[in-house]
């Protein structure tokens, strides 16, 4: 039996690619799917990632400032005028003294004698 | 007192120790008083005859300006020698601390003393720098172990 009409052969091979051509594409499609299926991580039963809390409340950054807050100084213990005074002209009366001792026998260690001066103690 | 033995007329022969004093006279300061302010124009040197004085610089202290002792001068001793020295001005405050005699020996009185008289004069110039020298010694020593004390304290 004779076909009414004749297909080129150009024709059938062109044909012939383009299937090979599409069953390649599917093929690929199948294998990148279960590709993606076997590498996707399983998801946990609850979404909700527990939030992670710094350990102190966040500040602002700032310059050369203290973030932990300032100790109260401790409130100075009042002396009278009178007695500062006079604690004032013991520290010069005893420095003299010192000062006496370097001059009579000058050396390093007479120079820097140590004070009982309540004024600097 | 037995003024060869004072700092100002040290070495000097009786006859001029007795010239020296008759250039001066005796000032009785009564306990509490002042003898001079600091800032006053110094015209007289003092020498203690009997008594102490005390020499003060003022000092701030809350706020409030206080008297504060630099050093003490008893008898035998001189006070004022800024009278010798231009520009003339006390540096410091002196006060008598009790009932004191001070010779006052004005400053043209000696100045004209030492032109007729320089050997004298001589004698007690260098007196006087000894004292003038004690006292700058004595201060520089001061002043450093103060300053020993700030390194220490703050650096």
């Amino acid at each position: 039996m004779h076909l009414p009409y004749a297909i080129p052969t150009e024709v059938m091979t062109m044909e012939m690619f383009l299937m090979a051509l599409c069953v390649s594409i599917f093929g690929l499609a199948v294998v990148a799917i279960a590709f993606g299926a076997a590498t996707r991580p399983e998801k946990s039963v609850s979404t909700a990632q527990p939030e992670l809390r710094p350990a102190k409340p966040a500040t602002a950054g700032r310059f050369f400032a203290d973030p932990s807050p300032a100790l109260p100084s401790p409130p100075r213990s009042y002396v009278p005028t009178e007695v500062l005074l006079a604690k004032i002209e013991h520290h010069v009366r005893l420095e003299q003294a010192a000062a006496q001792s370097f001059l009579e026998s000058p050396s390093h260690a007479q120079l820097h004698t140590k004070t009982t001066s309540q004024l600097v103690n | 007192m037995l003024y060869e033995q004072s700092e100002i007329l040290k070495d000097l022969t009786p006859e001029e120790t007795q010239q020296v004093l008759a250039l001066g006279s005796r000032v009785t300061v009564s306990g509490g008083a002042s003898l001079f302010r600091l800032g006053d124009t110094a015209e007289r040197l003092f020498l203690i005859e009997r008594g102490r004085i005390t020499l003060t610089l003022p000092m701030r202290i809350r706020g409030k300006e206080e008297d504060v002792i630099v050093e003490e001068r008893s008898s035998g001793q001189a006070v004022g020698w800024s009278a010798l020295l231009p520009p003339y001005k006390f540096t410091l405050a002196a006060t008598a601390p009790l009932e004191t005699e001070v010779i006052a020996l004005p400053r043209e009185s000696l100045r004209k003393y030492f032109a007729a008289n320089p050997v004298t004069g001589y004698k007690i110039t260098l007196n006087l720098a000894v004292v003038v020298g004690h006292r700058l010694q004595l201060f520089q020593a001061m002043w450093l172990r103060e300053m020993q004390r700030t390194v220490e304290t703050h650096c």
